[in-house]
This record gives structure tokens, C-alpha cells and sequence, in this order.
């Protein structure tokens, strides 16, 4: 295995252990739920009394979110060692083919979220150039979109991880 | 190894949790801080259920991991809950800031007690 390898620097061997693998879907919930409140942190804030301007969270702001966790499902439902079925004669007809078409809509949708979060932000609170406790509206948005991404990888990572470990383990 | 001694610790402790939470809900008449505590008795029930849920009868497949995963996803999803709501509320004013460092505390303590307690009165498993 190791004189296949592309980089002069080998991956550190805690990277296969199982526990780096638990401790990487905690993490991936915890930055989620992080996200998350983020962005309902900004919802709370602008039906509360503190907030002083006439601008409201509208279904709008609601939209980048939605797709980001949209996406994020979709890309974590997909097992992973579908994406590399070609190679192996036993697998039926493309399904590799399918893995990856459903993965590049997740990945869409979780980029399309990302880039609309920042849309929103330019659009409805940058351009109108609100002071800041009602640009907080926007900003949220993007970091809630930024984690959720940040999540994702962690646990897409994660998975890989496992996957490794179990081949190793099997050889 | 886990003894009495441990028991009246941990109770303590539960107690002081329970203190400080009700406190911060009680002092300015405003019982939302009251969420954390049963956001933190929930935080690892699912860990529970998808641990029992999960088919390990096949070797191999590593596929049959997912319910496990979701479980552990929830889990730190449902702790940052806990944390991130009391900031949450004392951002919108909902209540003060004396009053979320309280639950945020008392929350704290509650999931410590939960979670030590589970570990040290665990079963032993032998294989």
C-alpha cells in the first residue's frame, strides 16, 4: 500500500482511527446545530423588541438555508462505496453513474445555498446600506450556510475515514 | 468501584444543575431558560436508540453504520442546543445576561451528571 502512494508526506495514522471517526460526526452535529442557531438567532432577533428598523427576516432568507440542508442530506444519504461500483463487475448497470449524478445535485444545491446566502446578504442588507444590528441579519445567513458546508465535509470526511479503516482491517 | 459515594456526588451535582436553571428562570418570572434542562435529558436518547437500532450481525458491511451515525449527529446537535439557546434568547432579550450565564451553567452540570452517571454505572460487557 504505501509505495503507491502520490505525496511525500504520509497521512498521520490517527486519521483511520475509529475514535478520530465518532469524534468527526459529533463535530459535524455540533457545527450543524451551530449553523442552525445561528441563523435562528437572526429569525428570534428580528421579531424581538430590540430590533429597531422596519426590516424583517422574510421567507427570503429562509430559501439558501433550506437548500443548503436539502443538500447536505442528499449528499450524506448516498453510500459511498456506490461511487466507485464501475470498477467492480458485480455491481449492476451504472450505478456509479446515478451515485454520482444524485451527489453533483447535493453538491449544487449545498454551493447554490452558499452562494445565495451571500446573494441575499449583497441584495437586501449591503446595497440598502443598513448600520450593523440589521446587517447582522445578513451576515448570519452567510456563516449559518458557511458551517453547514463546514459540517458536511466533516462528515463526508468522517465516512471516508471508516471506510479506510474497515479495508484495512479486512486486508 | 462506583459506590455510594459516587451516587451522592452525582446527585449533588444534578441538584446544583437544577438550581441554577430554575433559579435563572425564577428570579425574573421568565420560564423559557426551563427548554435547556429538557433539551439535555433528550441529548442522548437518540444515541441510545440508534445503538440499539443498528444491525452489527454483518462484519463487513460498514453500510449498516448510518443509524449509528445519525444517532451521534443528533446527539451533538442536540448538546450545542443546549448551549446555543439560552445566548439565543438573552441576544433577543428575551431574558438577561445574568440569567444565561445561569442555565448555560446549570445545563452543563445536568448533561455532566447524565453523562458520568452513564458511564460509571455501565454494564460490564464481556465478549
Amino acid at each position: 500500500m504505501s509505495s503507491h502512494r502520490l505525496f511525500r508526506f504520509p497521512k498521520p495514522q490517527w486519521l483511520n482511527n475509529a475514535n478520530t471517526r465518532t469524534a468527526g460526526v459529533y463535530a459535524a452535529g455540533a457545527i450543524f446545530s451551530l449553523g442552525f442557531y445561528f441563523f435562528i438567532d437572526a429569525a428570534a432577533f428580528s421579531k424581538s423588541a430590540r430590533n429597531g428598523s422596519n426590516v424583517h427576516i422574510t421567507f427570503v432568507d429562509w430559501i439558501p438555508s433550506i437548500c443548503s440542508a436539502l443538500g447536505m442530506l442528499v449528499i450524506n444519504s448516498i453510500d459511498k462505496s456506490r461511487l466507485s461500483a464501475d470498477t467492480f463487475s458485480y455491481s449492476g448497470n451504472g450505478v456509479a453513474w446515478k451515485a454520482r449524478l444524485v451527489l453533483f445535485l447535493g453538491f449544487a444545491l449545498i454551493a447554490g445555498g452558499l452562494a445565495g446566502s451571500v446573494t441575499v446578504m449583497v441584495l437586501k442588507y449591503v446595497v440598502p446600506d443598513y448600520p450593523f444590528p440589521t446587517l447582522w441579519f445578513g451576515v448570519s445567513n452567510v456563516v449559518a450556510n458557511a458551517l453547514i458546508m463546514l459540517s458536511c465535509v466533516i462528515l463526508w470526511v468522517a465516512q471516508n475515514m471508516e471506510d479506510e479503516y474497515t479495508y484495512n482491517l479486512a486486508l | 468501584m462506583a459506590g455510594l459515594k459516587t451516587i451522592i456526588a452525582l446527585s449533588f451535582v444534578l441538584a446544583i444543575g437544577f438550581l441554577l436553571v430554575i433559579l435563572s428562570c425564577a428570579l425574573w418570572h421568565q420560564y423559557l431558560p426551563l427548554l435547556v434542562v429538557a433539551t439535555y435529558v433528550v441529548a442522548p436518547l437518540p444515541n441510545w436508540v440508534c445503538s440499539r437500532a443498528a444491525n452489527n450481525d454483518d462484519f463487513m458491511e460498514s453500510s449498516s453504520n448510518g443509524v449509528v451515525d445519525f444517532g451521534r449527529f443528533m446527539t451533538g446537535f442536540l448538546v450545542v442546543m443546549g448551549i446555543a439557546l439560552p445566548v439565543l434568547f438573552a441576544h433577543c432579550g428575551l431574558i438577561t445576561a445574568p440569567a444565561m450565564v445561569m442555565s448555560v451553567l446549570g445545563g452543563l452540570l445536568i448533561y455532566a451528571t447524565i453523562i458520568s452517571f452513564t458511564m460509571f454505572f455501565q454494564e460490564e460487557q464481556d465478549f
